[in-house]
């Protein structure tokens, strides 16, 4: 894969809901490519519109207008099957909040995308994966029996057991202590080196959204270009 | 629905990590309870109404009777002996008993020896003694006689006694036959004498009108299809078949109120069942919100989710239904063997019926009721990954309840047959739910009102009403149509228990006198007083026929006996008791005209007509009626009808006329009174002195009654409690259900740090107050319900239960509040951290 090629390309999408006091656009046109292999961290205020951006670009939402070409398909000309095919084959999530379903366990939660993705070899995948993340001896714990971090990082060997061409995050390390943060960060951008995924960030993290090699900012609903001046790599830190 | 490997390993996995961590219990515990109470009820129920049925064949001393004129064809009987059926056959008819030179009209009974297939004969060694069950019948050349016959003809056991041509010996006095009849004065003596004896009588020749009764007992099934072979064959004017069902004797109507009641429990249990599972559904639903968004963002399919889900309520049902009719049966089984001695329920017996239906409800309840939160599930967006505050997105709360009320009608038809309950219950439970939907909207408005003041447990409870009004209409809903439902249940049995008991209150008199002169009533009360017992009223009575209505003479005589063993076709050639009195009798109701007594003596006398009478003669009011007394003639209009209760065990009598119309009769008296049955002994010393004064015996009968009213009364016990039980673990699982709601708010009040006084009190105000009000409205659903059950569906007087205006709501109060307070401690006994993990 070559830097070159358009992992994400946007052309003015945006988003407008209708609430009760009538319609709010919650975000203004917005363009952007994002090259794959790329790593992209959108950072603002709260409320600036960041998830709302994530949620778009990984199929998880429809825009109101615009397209968005995602590893080229046209994810806004998809219906929410069609989305959710493409997010079982090219995309991995990791949120706040784990996102774990508290009734498997560790190696069923990482097992499960590739469950979904019908591949025969998910428990092999998983179990390699639990390793990676250093928990192999906590795969049949559930997750309410987990700390935050061991939590993120089985989320974070979730995210990858499919590799995905591309990785969202919003607010990865949010809930969890600055250790524990460090250690999910080396993971997060660990993996993202070795299998070339491009990896998309929200963050309030200045030093997380410094790691990363481009940095998109959010305000009011607009998304303007920030400059990579605090792009410092980090990477081989942890 | 295709079933791949994966979505059946994937849900195989979340059911079974879910089952373990407790995660489906509240929808499993539903499924159980429905399974178990329908189950329970309904096998309970099919049993006791066997027994009971048992019991009132025992009436007929068979299952089915097939009444003849002339003997039938004999392959008719070989056709039922094929079929697996016993036989037995009964000739009966009226005929002059001769002994010592003095006769009596006997009502004769001559039976084989398969008789009777059901009941027991009971006898003993001296007239009006202690009945001693036997099961050998008069042998040959011998009879046993009813008691009065002994009293009236002056003979002794091993005397003679001739009938037509024979003459037999008498070797027993009948006390009761089962077959025996309900008629007040037990209608002519019986004589009973072996079948193989009534040729030797001569005295069936072709105007001594005898019966030639045939008894078959056996299964059910196999009797129906006899009937179906039997048929085309009879003719209506010669044969009539009869079933215990059709049964219309006080007793009949008894066991037959009890069914339809054990029949309104059943559907009862299947209605909470119904409201527990909707309710647990609903919470199954909202908490597997987020494992639904998850997999969707992970890529899985709509078809894929619903696949996983599908399968998953499958294997709760499947689960729920095996433990619950496990459990079901267990009970039911504990409860019948508690019973048994009581009640002759055969422990052993099976039946698949009662199974079906168990699982019929489990899977249509679960799979109904769990259908539209399941869809909702199902619209669950991917985004609630990110936006934690979006449901479910479809709305119409209406489509839920206009299909989960459908769904109810629908199994509570299905399973009675009985579209008058099924409407009834269903209309009040709309109307029920129409109206708190209203309360619902009021609390709002009014929890807005309340919303300013300072935060006290109050205000924090009332706030919480108002603010999920909506979500708790539910809760409501299910707690008032629990609530209601109970008090069904528990109102219906009360007035039926009691008008049974009123029916045959403790002293109901069970021996009658007759033929008391006046001379004799003085010495005859005083006699009676002094060995303690004390006489009832004296009716004035003289024998007189019915002659003429408005002049014009009738062919039809009128009999007094209210005969339950008369089809209306036998001729009831005995003359009417006539009585005279101002005094309208206990127990009678006018329901036309004016009763007479105490008015200005008019130009002509005048009579009252009991009602059932004058439909079956077609005597209206202001008709001249002519009786003949002797050679004498009396003439009377009709200025009453009068309703008599034939239910008390009292003299009746079809018409009373004034007294002054009787005056130059000289009448005999009729009596009655009563005598434990334990000094049954006492008889012969009090009738010593009286031996023209005939008495009738009817302790026997009145004790078959009351022990049949006992019972059942019994049985609708235990199906109150069993009703209860599950009512009280619906209320349990709701207010378990909605405790999880709360959870969230309360951690938040919690970590806020909300003194825990102030939670507790302000969940257990929130639960009184919800429960008050289903309370209330429960009880005014329930009066609305019950009225229409008792009017069109039971035949009883209906009436306001005032008392539970204010007890439903103070026990809904307390029960549920009480329930919100435990389940509020255990929450609140788990540290704070602990519950914002347990809420994830
Ligand atoms: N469906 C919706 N209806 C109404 N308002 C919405 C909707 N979706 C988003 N918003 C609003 O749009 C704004 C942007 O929300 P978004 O979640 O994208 O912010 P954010 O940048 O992720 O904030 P944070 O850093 O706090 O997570 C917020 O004010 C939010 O309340
Ligand atoms: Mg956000």
């Amino acid at each position: 894969m070559t830097l070159t090629s358009n992992m994400i390309s946007t052309k003015a999408i945006t988003k407008i809901v209708t609430t009760s006091q009538g319609e709010l656009q919650i975000l203004q046109p917005i363009s952007f490519d994002v090259k794959a292999g790329e790593s992209v961290a959108i950072v603002g205020a709260s409320g600036s519109g960041k998830s709302t951006l994530l949620g778009l670009l990984a199929g998880l939402d429809q825009v109101s207008a615009g397209e968005i070409i995602l590893d080229g398909q046209p994810l806004h000309a998809m219906d929410e099957e069609q989305r959710a095919r493409l997010r079982g084959e090219k995309v991995g999530f990791i949120f706040q909040s784990f996102m774990l379903v508290q009734s498997l366990t560790a190696l069923e939660n990482i097992m499960l995308p590739a469950e979904i993705a019908g591949l025969s070899d998910a428990r092999k995948r998983a179990t390699e994966a639990l390793e990676q993340v250093g928990l192999s001896h906590r795969g049949n714990h559930y997750p309410n029996q987990l700390s935050g971090g061991e939590q993120q990082r089985v989320a974070i060997a979730r995210a990858f057991i499919t590799r995905p061409r591309i990785l969202f995050a919003d607010e990865p390390t949010g809930n969890l202590d600055a250790a524990n943060g460090e250690k999910i960060e080396n993971l997060l951008f660990d993996l993202n080196q070795q299998l070339g995924t491009t990896l998309i960030l929200v963050t309030h993290d200045s030093e997380l959204a410094a790691r990363c090699r481009r940095q998109l900012r959010m305000h009011g609903g607009v998304l303007e270009e920030a400059p990579v001046s605090g792009f410092e790599d980090k990477r081989h830190a942890g | 629905m295709r079933v791949d490997a994966m979505s059946l390993s994937l849900s195989w996995r979340l059911f079974r990590h879910e089952a373990r961590r407790g995660e489906l219990t509240v929808i499993l515990l539903a499924i159980v309870l429905s399974v178990a109470s329908v189950l329970s009820l309904s096998l309970f129920s099919e049993r006791l109404q066997s027994a009971l049925t048992d019991k009132s064949a025992e009436f007929l001393a068979a299952d089915r009777l097939l009444g003849s004129d002339k003997p039938v064809p004999p392959e008719w009987l070989e056709e039922a002996t094929q079929r697996g059926l016993k036989v037995a056959q009964r000739n009966q008819l009226r005929s002059m008993a001769f002994a010592n030179d003095k006769m009596m009209l006997a009502d004769v009974r001559a039976v084989d020896n398969q008789y009777p297939l059901k009941g027991k004969v009971k006898i003993s060694e001296t007239p009006f003694g202690l009945p001693q069950v036997t099961d050998s019948l008069p042998q040959p050349g011998e009879v046993w006689i009813g008691s009065r016959l002994f009293q009236v003809l002056g003979v002794n056991l091993g005397d003679q006694l001739e009938i037509g041509d024979k003459a037999f010996v008498i070797t027993q006095a009948v006390i009761e036959l089962p077959d025996g009849g309900f008629s007040l004065f037990g209608g002519d003596p019986v004589v009973l004498m072996n079948q193989s004896d009534l040729a030797a009588t001569n005295v069936t020749g072709p105007g001594s009108r005898t019966d030639y009764d045939y008894l078959f007992a056996g299964d059910d099934t196999a009797l129906d299809d006899y009937y179906e072979y039997l048929k085309p064959q009879l003719n209506r004017e010669i044969h009539y078949w009869r079933s215990v069902k059709d049964d219309d004797s006080p007793l009949g109507r008894s066991v037959k109120r009890a069914e339809q009641y054990f029949l309104l429990a059943s559907l009862l249990a299947i209605v909470l069942a119904a409201v527990s599972i909707a309710v647990a559904a609903q919470r199954y639903s909202q908490r597997h919100y987020d494992p639904v968004a998850i997999m969707k963002t992970l890529g899985a399919s709509a078809a894929l989710v619903r696949r996983v889900y599908l399968l998953q309520i499958l294997f709760i049902t499947a689960l729920g239904i095996l433990i619950g009719g496990i459990v079901g049966y267990g009970v039911q089984q504990l409860i019948a063997s508690l019973i048994a001695e009581k009640v002759q329920v055969a422990l052993d017996s099976w039946y698949w019926r009662p199974f079906l239906i168990a699982v019929f409800t489990g899977l249509v309840c679960a799979m109904l009721f769990s259908l539209y939160p399941l869809m909702k599930l199902f619209s669950v967006p991917p985004l609630r990954v990110l936006r934690r505050d979006l449901g479910a997105s479809m709305g119409s709360r209406s489509v839920q309840f206009a299909v989960a009320g459908l769904a109810i009608f629908l199994l509570m038809w299905a399973y009675s047959g009985n579209l008058t309950i099924s409407a009834i219950l269903l209309a009040c439970g709309l109307l029920l739910v129409v109206a708190l939907m209203l309360v619902t909207l009021g609390l709002i408005a009014l929890g807005r009102k309340l919303g300013q003041a300072r935060m006290g447990a109050w205000q924090l409870a009332w706030a919480r009403i108002s603010r999920r009004a909506m979500d708790n209409s539910v809760q409501l809903i299910s707690f008032a149509v629990t609530i209601m439902l109970l008090l069904v249940v528990l109102v219906m049995r009360n007035d039926m228990v009691q008008q049974w008991r009123d029916q045959l209150p403790e002293g109901t008199p069970n021996y009658f006198m007759i033929n008391i002169t006046e001379g004799q009533l003085p010495q005859l009360e005083q006699h009676f007083l002094a060995r303690g017992v004390k006489v009832e009223q004296f009716y004035p009575v003289v024998r007189g026929r019915f002659a003429a209505i408005n002049d014009e003479t009738i062919r039809t005589d009128v009999s007094k006996e209210a005969d339950s063993n008369s089809r209306g076709r036998q001729g009831l050639g005995r003359e009417a008791n006539l009585t005279w009195s101002n005094q309208l009798q206990h127990e009678n109701h006018v329901v036309e005209g004016k009763w007479h007594g105490g008015a200005a003596p008019g130009e002509e006398p005048r009579v009252s007509v009991e009602k059932e009478v004058a439909e079956r003669l077609d005597i209206k009011m202001g008709d001249r009626l002519t009786f003949n007394i002797g050679s004498e003639v009396v003439r009377a209009r009709v200025t009453s009808i009068r309703e008599v209760n034939w239910q008390t065990m009292q003299p009746n009598f079809f018409f009373v006329l004034e007294p002054y119309a009787m005056a130059e009769f000289s009448p005999t008296y009729i009596t009655s009174f009563h005598l434990d049955t334990e000094h049954k002994a006492k008889l012969a010393e009090l009738m010593a002195p009286f031996p023209t004064v005939s008495l009738f015996d009817v302790d026997a009968r009145i004790n078959q009654l009351r022990s049949i009213v006992e019972q059942v009364s019994m049985a609708v016990e235990f199906i109150l409690f069993l009703v209860l039980c599950a009512g009280t673990l619906v209320l349990v699982a709701q207010v378990q259900a909605s405790m999880d709601e709360r959870m969230q708010e309360l951690a938040i009040l919690r970590t806020l740090g909300a003194r825990g006084m102030l939670i507790r009190m302000s969940v257990v105000l929130e639960f009184v107050i919800i429960g008050s009000v289903a309370g209330f409205m429960a009880a005014m659903a329930n009066e609305l319900a019950l009225y229409l059950l008792q009017t069109q569906v039971f035949n009883m007087q209906a009436g306001f239960h005032f008392q539970f205006w204010l007890l439903a709501p103070l026990v809904g109060a307390l029960v549920v509040g009480i329930l919100g307070a435990l389940s509020c401690w255990r929450l609140l006994s788990f540290n704070t951290s602990d519950l914002l993990r347990r809420m994830i």
